[in-house]
């Protein structure tokens, strides 16, 4: 069972985190991470997805989100440039707590995505998300992001902002 | 100006230009549906994707809904994804295994060739009603080379072997990296919708003189054998083959530098069970030479793309609108290379990757740019008065020429005005 502050402080990540993706402060939202951490896109909702085996969108340890910021902090990555508009929505909180005191946090969430580099398309982005979060001096951070979307088993057009 | 109820493709493609409305035009698409993807030669799947007696995929050629299965004899059909009776799907998974095809509005069967097991109540049905002239309509030929699967759904009168022609070297070079001669497809496919025309696709695919433009942030980023490519022009080794019949290439090999170079690289020891394995199926020179050059980058006209460690498919939905389909391709009898190859695919091609999705906001921005009214013409004259010809009779180019386009664009031109 977890307290009021709990809840509280994993919400307020939550929504931290999601605003820095919206707004595209790469370098804030990448300080969010631990170095074990695992950042993963499914290309299916199918419940066992293996990404040893199986194909994703993102399978990004620590070192290829530094990698994946880089790119995105390059100026050349075209298919952000200019960066998309994005604002997400996020509801359905579940929060366990591990026994070693850090959380598995479920949350749906709702991505309207304005692309802004080609043709101006409003795109509609949705799923379930897990995150496991941790205590680091008085912060949380993550150390696991497993996005799943409703049409992770789609075809679907660039995803190279922040979900 | 007078409403032509024919087009003729001479007049849109030149040796060094290619008009616009190839890639905005709807009739033109309309068209190229007709003559290249329901009566030419396409790439439907792999052998190894429907592996045991009743698995079967389903894809999309063009807007046709298609299944390929694997009979109960082992037998590979390509159907048409459509009950003979009213119209509807008999298959709505997207892979699965299947004893039989049953339609879900009446019942029609089907067993795994296509044949009309049964019409439900056929007691309506009096000594008239041919059970063989209703079954799930068949693509007139199939052809299969080294587990890939192409149909033709309508007359097309040359075989596989005169389609591919020597492009099947291409093929090889991608099944000749396993030990055992075989690739896999079996960690499920990414498909990437652009908003652009699909012939955008394998023309950038084989497309070396954009490397250092469009992918400029990967190259300054990511450490890769790619860089090879962006030096001086007069250092970039590498070149450009037109194979004929519109399949296309770029070949890396002249340019790298060690063995893997094409696998981000490593110490030896990495790579020491392969070798051994490789040497003992193909000898040590083999074996080494593959290692050194290893997988193709070809277009196998007009939806296949061999994107080295990757299979790439070309779907095409609408005038502006396209699916490219990947999945990363194993080598069969080499497993420890699995999870690298996961993680480089995930790296260049998808959505979410490094380097294709700057390829469909540049197609996109393309297809906007083609609106505008003049000029009507593109240029493809790059190279032009510098390509050779190889003893193969296969025209070769510097890597950043526009051999590969005018190669994919003569063989359009022939398709389109032929039929």
């Amino acid at each position: 069972m977890i307290s009021e502050a709990e809840y509280r402080a994993v919400t307020d990540f939550l929504y931290k985190e999601a605003r820095l993706a919206d707004e595209s402060r790469y370098d804030d939202w990448e300080a969010l991470w631990e170095d074990d951490g695992v950042y993963w896109v499914p290309a299916t909702t199918s419940d066992d997805a293996d990404p040893l085996r199986h194909i994703s969108y993102i399978y990004d340890n620590r070192a290829r989100i530094a990698t994946r910021v880089k790119l995105l902090k390059s100026g050349y990555r075209y298919s952000q440039v200019p960066a998309s508009s994005l604002r997400r929505v996020i509801s359905n909180v579940e929060i366990e707590k591990t026994a070693t005191g850090e959380f598995v946090v479920g949350s749906n969430f709702l991505l309207l995505e304005l692309s802004l580099q080609a043709q101006h398309e409003v795109h509609l982005w949705g799923g379930r998300t897990t995150h496991k979060l941790r205590w680091v001096n008085d912060e949380l951070k993550m150390f696991e992001k497993k996005v799943v979307l409703v049409t992770a088993g789609e075809a679907i057009s660039n995803l190279t902002f922040l979900i | 100006m007078q409403q032509e109820t024919q087009l003729r493709y001479e007049g849109l493609i030149k040796d060094d230009r290619i008009h616009g409305s190839l890639y905005t035009d709807p009739r033109i698409f309309e068209e190229e549906l007709e003559k290249i993807f329901y009566h030419g030669w396409v790439f439907i799947g792999h052998d190894s994707e429907i592996p045991k007696p009743g698995d079967f995929i389903t894809r999309s050629i063009g807007r046709q809904p298609v299944v390929m299965v694997r009979g109960k004899d082992g037998d590979i059909s390509v159907l048409l994804n459509r009950c003979a009776h009213r119209g509807s799907t008999v298959c709505a998974a997207e892979r699965g295994n299947a004893r039989v095809f049953t339609c879900p509005y009446h019942g029609w069967t089907y067993d795994l060739s296509g044949t009309l097991l049964s019409a439900s109540y056929a007691g309506a049905y009096d000594q008239t009603f041919d059970k063989q002239a209703h079954g799930l309509p068949r693509a007139s030929r199939v052809g299969s080379y080294r587990g890939f699967v192409f149909a033709c759904f309508g007359q097309e009168s040359m075989s596989l072997d005169d389609h591919l022609g020597s492009a099947k070297k291409l093929i090889d070079r991608a099944c000749d990296l396993s030990p055992e001669g075989e690739i896999e497809l079996t960690a499920g496919w990414v498909r990437h919708r652009f908003h652009a025309n699909w012939k955008m696709l394998p023309e950038n695919d084989t497309d070396g003189y954009h490397l250092g433009f469009t992918h400029a942030g990967f190259i300054k980023v990511i450490q890769s054998q790619y860089e090879n490519f962006t030096v001086d022009e007069n250092k970039v080794d590498g070149v450009l083959r037109d194979w004929g019949n519109g399949h296309t290439e770029i070949d890396f090999a002249q340019g790298y530098k060690r063995p893997f170079d094409w696998f981000g690289g490593g110490p030896e020891g990495k790579f020491a069970h392969y070798l051994s394995a490789m040497e003992q199926h193909y000898g040590r020179a083999a074996a080494q030479q593959r290692s050194f050059d290893g997988p193709p980058h070809a277009i196998i006209f007009p939806n296949l793309f061999l994107a080295e460690m990757n299979i790439v498919i070309f779907q095409p939905v609408r005038v502006d609108e396209c699916i490219q389909w990947h999945t990363p391709m194993f080598l069969k009898g080499v497993p420890e290379f699995n999870t690298r190859l996961l993680r480089q695919s995930e790296g260049a091609l998808g959505p979410a990757s490094f380097i294709v999705p700057e390829d469909a906001t540049i197609a996109s921005r393309n297809q906007i740019g083609l609106e505008a009214r003049t000029p009507e013409w593109l240029e493809v004259s790059r190279g032009a008065h510098r390509e050779q010809v190889d003893s193969g009779g296969r025209r070769v180019s510097h890597l950043t020429d526009e051999t590969t386009n005018r190669g994919f664009w003569r063989h359009y031109r022939n398709v389109m005005d032929a039929r």
